[in-house]
């Protein structure tokens, strides 16, 4: 225990030390000018000519000027994800249980927080090109419901509602697959794969959607959504189905 | 020599401990799960570096993003906001370590049902294990 609080003291004395040193050499200055890219993104992305028709700088970034790269991010999170879930391979679902449950108060209050986190969510991503948020952010927040529901309600609360794994993943590679034909759909025209404003509308019905940053919040919301809420359903399966399948017992 | 660069030396200070000591808990950890959490603070602390780059210590300074929709905003962002390059690329940062973690944490859980242990010393057969 002694060598712990040694090793504390020790690592912040050290910061402390090498913070001072940096000041007094003058290595680190704080910043307060904006460099030139990001001057670029900040004044082209809703007023210039090479402009994203989004408000929100960061997202314009992700889904249009740098949208290829992040197309490739999501088939990284895509094949990350299916490799987790082929470690996991099992050939259904557990067989149901009946357990005491957690007290009237947990289950109400959980009730209410899992509709306000659906809400929220959301909010965050639909209105990604217009504030900070977007796809991932809520989709992660949307994954936290399933994750509050599984331990107050049981795994078995989301699957009798027809929230199965296999389901999850079906919408999550049609998700996935959506996101795909925004990005190729372009070529049509004979535009660059992922271009934005020059093929979709930057309005529709008098509300700013910026384009294809509207169509991709979407789909990566649920995508993500859908693959956490799958990564968590497995997680929360008991220990003794997975020693089962290992050993290739057979189970309903 | 300003009090915002006394602060960003001692930031600078505590980051650059905090990545010895996550890259002494990958290398030295023992449970695979703690060299899990040493690497996704290593990262965290990566991705602090990376908003420090693009930070404006200046009063006020505000994200990159239009309320009004005008031009003069734009003049105004210009002066007070802070680069969203930063962010994009950390947010690119946290989707791929997220999925990666959760790849590696599957890894894990999968090694502990077929060895009975998490200690990478014993997994690769370089101790006893039980």
């Amino acid at each position: 225990m002694e060598a712990r609080w040694l090793g504390l003291i020790m690592a912040l004395t050290l910061g402390l030390a090498l913070g001072l040193g940096l000041y007094t050499a003058g290595a680190v200055r704080a910043p307060d000018t904006i460099k030139p890219l990001g001057l670029f993104y900040i004044e082209e992305t809703f007023f210039g000519n090479m402009t994203a028709m989004s408000p929100e700088a960061v997202t314009a970034i992700v889904w249009d000027y740098r949208g290829l790269d992040t197309v490739y991010e999501t088939s990284v999170f895509f094949l990350a994800v299916v490799a987790g879930l082929a470690v996991f391979r099992v050939s259904g679902i557990p067989a149901r249980r009946q357990g005491l449950g957690l007290t009237e108060i947990a289950r109400t209050s959980t009730k209410i927080i899992v509709v306000l986190i659906v809400v929220v969510s959301a909010s965050i991503a639909l209105h990604g090109h217009l504030t900070p948020g977007g796809g991932f952010q809520g989709g992660s927040a949307l994954a936290i419901a399933p994750l509050l529901v599984i331990p107050v309600f049981s795994y078995w609360a989301l699957i009798s509602r027809g929230l199965s794994p296999t389901l999850l993943v079906a919408l999550r590679g049609l998700a996935l697959t959506a996101i795909g034909l925004v990005a190729v759909l372009p070529i049509v025209k004979g535009l660059e794969v992922v271009s934005n404003i020059r093929f979709y509308p930057a309005y529709i019905l008098g509300q700013l959607v910026s384009g294809s940053l509207f169509l991709y919040n979407t789909f990566e919301y649920i995508a993500v959504a859908t693959g956490f809420t799958a990564v968590f359903l497995y997680l929360s399966f008991e220990e003794e189905f997975y020693r089962e399948e290992t050993e290739g017992g057979s189970h309903e | 020599m300003s009090d915002a660069s006394l602060i960003w030396s001692i930031l600078t200070g505590f980051l650059a401990v905090n990545l010895v000591v996550t890259v002494y808990g990958i290398i030295y950890g023992r449970s695979l799960t703690k060299k899990l959490i040493s690497l996704t603070i290593f990262s965290d602390t990566v991705y602090v570096f990376f908003i420090m780059i693009g930070y404006r210590f200046i009063y006020p300074s505000v994200p990159p993003v239009y309320v009004n929709l005008t031009t003069r905003e734009m003049e105004y962002l210009a002066r007070h906001g802070v680069d969203p390059v930063p962010q994009a690329l950390v947010l690119t940062g946290i989707v791929i370590g997220m999925a990666v973690n959760a790849l590696i944490g599957f890894g894990i859980i999968q090694a502990y049902r077929l060895k009975k242990t998490v200690d990478a010393r014993k997994l690769v057969g370089y101790e006893e294990g039980e």
